[in-house]
């Protein structure tokens, strides 16, 4: 990919409950939902899998933006995994909001029946994300 | 490493979209690639073989697939590489198609999306090890939850194969909603009649543990061996199943939601299941003037319910029908939004009630404004694109299917998922309808959606068989993607102990140390993620996977 290209386009890692999220990115791809290919998912067993370290890594390594993905709050496979996934985020939030970089993280919860509810999000995001870009390059 | 790649075209499906020719050709460049394919249809049989072949050729010790979703062909591929006597834990799929091919118009950006994905399987599989696949004893006996009619035919079914059964119904009656019904169509019958002959052939069982008025109040365990606790009138009963199949059927729409209908405030504006209950008493004039409207609680996005519920065109013509039938100078006006007569014989009974006299006027009703006289319904006529008034005596409202009261409840006991109007989800609505997510945890009826008694006992009768195979094995292979303590790295901090909601996490005092009860570990990674010593880990997902994996996806290693 060219220089240009990469910089128009914002590279987002999302990490997807195998339960939830993934099953509904899967059924975004059956029902031939479009969404940009800058969004790239690593599958995990549950939200909780998600150490913040995973988090620190993919913006260190070049992510533009990153968010995890799980289900609903009381839906959880495994009982409660997205409470603590919630709680960790947030106290990962704080910290990323004393290095002005609150805009890098989110947390979604979409179920695996909502298909075009994980569409919109992943689209929204990414297009802040690159609305902030070129913004910046054009300072 | 001796890895083999094998990038699938799925027909015209993923090479229309994606260069799946540059693709096997780049990866056959990259160390640790011993074989780089791409072939027409990687699920057939020679393309089997063509895994088969390669593994046995190579030597290979990693597989990864890339073609659709991991979810589909689940044992397929685990299966080639246990034939070719390799560890089905060394196999990674890629999904290509439905996170490529099909979410992206440009091929050059699919062909790049797919390179990063299929990069990032190959790097995370490098740290994967053999597994040893865990078999399990499976109990033989099944949990159905709701006496409706699907519940009903799927405890039949098991019971005749053998299995034990335990029924658990919250009524004090089994039957369900088909048990009020006067004239189910269209056979004509009872439904009391239709249900008591049900009951008849379960309660002849051995097998079968019927609790009415009974609740679940705790479900624990894991496929083969769940743990139910049941409140009956007799008090707690702890019973231990295989699987389940949830029955617990549907809410009738409640019309005091729309309230410009002014249900519940005039007793002459009822639902069709109470014009069922009642018409042999329901006092009439001679010449009685009757409105029927349709989709009640359905399609109405303005209500949240865009679904059609299918049996309600069918409801509203039995009232024209039956009120026809009985009063031959009544006037009878129908208003729809187009007739949906479904199952077999719907369209022909539409014809008849039309000839019978019933009027079907096309329209959206604004409200029913009870007077003293009678009751006026002001409306549009949607193909004349006039508004109307008119007078009647009785107003019946054909009223949808909403979801059951307590799938939500059960959803959560059973750890299954709702759809968007609170249905139970299927695993795929179309190639897995009797599943859920949940392996041994099955749906029948209509608390999956709307569905008449045919379909309802046809589900019923579906789950029920799938369970039985599922059971009848007598054993099942548990994923053994299960946390392990390296107990030289662990600091004995407890944290993880905390954390864990399966309580499969054991301090050892002497020691100062914890292990992981492997049968108790549901897998999720939670102690995986907040052990700070990383002295736990979870199989299969361990962190060196995950980090390389985004690594790679971020073209960083
Ligand atoms: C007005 C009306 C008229 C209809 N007429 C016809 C017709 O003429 N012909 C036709 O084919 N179909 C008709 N239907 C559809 C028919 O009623 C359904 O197809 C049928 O009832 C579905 O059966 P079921 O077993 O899925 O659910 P249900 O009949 O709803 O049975 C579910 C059972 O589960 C129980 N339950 C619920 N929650 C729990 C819980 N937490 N624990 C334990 N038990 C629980 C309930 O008490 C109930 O007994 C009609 C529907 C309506 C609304
Ligand atoms: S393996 Fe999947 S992608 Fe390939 S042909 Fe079969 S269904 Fe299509
Ligand atoms: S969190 Fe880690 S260090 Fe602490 S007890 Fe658990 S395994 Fe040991
Ligand atoms: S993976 Fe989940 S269930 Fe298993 S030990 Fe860790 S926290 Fe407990």
């Amino acid at each position: 990919m060219s220089q240009d290209k990469a910089e128009k386009n914002p590279e987002i890692i999302g990490f997807a409950c195998s339960y939830c999220t993934f099953k509904a990115s899967e059924m975004a791809g059956s029902l031939r939902l479009k969404y940009p290919d800058g969004v790239k998912l690593v599958q995990v067993p549950c939200s909780s899998r998600v150490d913040p370290a995973f988090v620190i890594k993919a913006i260190f390594e070049g992510a533009d933006g990153v968010f995890v993905a799980g289900c609903h709050p009381g839906d959880c496979h495994f009982i409660k995994g997205n409470y603590f996934t919630r709680r960790k985020i947030a106290a990962l939030k704080e910290m990323f909001d004393a290095f002005s970089m609150n805009d890098k993280l989110r947390l979604f919860w979409v179920s695996a029946a909502e298909a075009r509810r994980f569409v919109e999000k992943v689209t929204g995001m990414y297009n802040e994300i690159k609305e902030r870009k070129n913004v910046r390059k054009e300072n | 490493m001796k890895t083999g790649i094998f990038i699938c075209h799925c027909g015209h499906n993923i090479k229309h979209t994606v260069d799946v020719k540059k693709l096997s050709a780049y990866f056959r460049k990259i160390s640790g690639v011993t074989v780089s394919e791409d072939y027409a249809f990687v699920c057939s049989e020679p393309g089997q073989d063509l895994i088969k072949e390669s593994i046995e050729k190579h030597d290979l010790n990693r597989v990864v697939v890339a073609s659709c979703t991991p979810g589909l062909h689940g044992e397929l591929f685990k299966d080639v590489l246990r034939k070719s006597n390799l560890n089905p834990f060394l196999l990674r799929r890629v999904s290509i198609r439905e996170h490529c091919s099909w979410v992206g118009d440009d091929i050059e950006e699919n062909t790049e999306k797919a390179r990063r994905l299929i990069l990032s399987a190959l790097y995370g599989a490098s740290h994967y090890v053999p597994l040893e696949e865990k078999v399990v004893d499976v109990t033989k006996s099944a949990l159905i939850i709701g006496g409706g009619v699907s519940g009903l035919s799927a405890a039949t079914f098991l019971s005749r194969m053998g299995m034990h059964v335990y029924l658990v119904e919250k009524e004090a009656e089994l039957g369900g909603h088909v048990r009020s019904l006067k004239n189910v169509w269209p056979i004509g019958q009872d439904g009391s009649t239709i249900v008591a002959n049900m009951v008849k052939d379960l309660e002849s069982s051995e097998n079968v543990e019927i609790f009415t008025s009974a609740t679940i109040e705790s479900f624990v365990g894991f496929f083969g061996n769940y743990e139910a606790m049941l409140k009956t009138p007799a008090g707690e009963t702890k019973i231990i199943v295989g699987g389940v199949v949830a029955a617990i059927g549907f809410s009738p729409f409640d019309p005091r939601l729309k309230p410009e209908l002014n249900y519940g405030k005039d007793e002459r504006i009822v639902t069709t299941l109470e014009f069922e209950q009642s018409k042999d008493i329901l006092v009439l004039p001679e010449k009685p003037r009757i409105a029927i409207l349709h989709c009640v609680g359905s399609r109405d996005e303005q209500i949240g319910k865009a679904y059609c519920s299918r049996v309600c065109c069918i409801n509203a013509l039995r009232v024209g029908d039956a009120i026809k039938d009985k009063y031959k100078d009544s006037y009878v006006e129908s208003f729809y939004m187009d007739v949906r007569a479904h199952p077999k014989g719907g369209e022909e009974f539409y014809e008849d009630t039309q000839e019978k006299g019933v009027l079907f006027t096309r329209s959206n009703i604004a409200e029913i404004i009870p007077t003293p006289k009678g009751l006026i319904i002001r409306g549009e006529d949607t193909l004349f694109g006039e508004t109307f008034e008119r007078e009647f005596d009785l107003a019946v409202l054909s009223i949808g299917m909403s979801s059951p009261e307590d799938s939500k409840l059960i959803a959560s006991l059973l750890k299954i998922t709702l759809d968007k109007d609170k249905f139970f989800l299927e695993a795929h609505i179309k190639l897995r309808p009797f599943d859920t997510a949940v392996k041994g945890i099955l749906i029948a009826g209509s608390c999956s959606g709307p569905k008449d008694v045919e379909e309802s006992i046809n589900h019923g009768r579906a789950s029920a068989l799938k369970l039985y195979a599922f059971l009848n094995l007598g054993y099942a292979i548990v994923d053994p993607f299960v946390s392990s303590v390296d107990p030289k790295r662990c600091s004995g901090c407890r944290m993880c102990e905390t954390a864990c909601v399966a309580n499969a996490i054991k301090f050892n005092e002497e020691k100062r140390v914890v292990h992981v009860e492997e049968a108790a570990c549901m897998g999720c990674g939670l102690c995986n993620a907040t052990c700070p010593s990383s002295a736990i880990s979870l199989r299969g997902y361990v962190d060196a996977i995950i980090d390389d994996e985004i690594g790679a996806l971020l073209e960083a290693i």
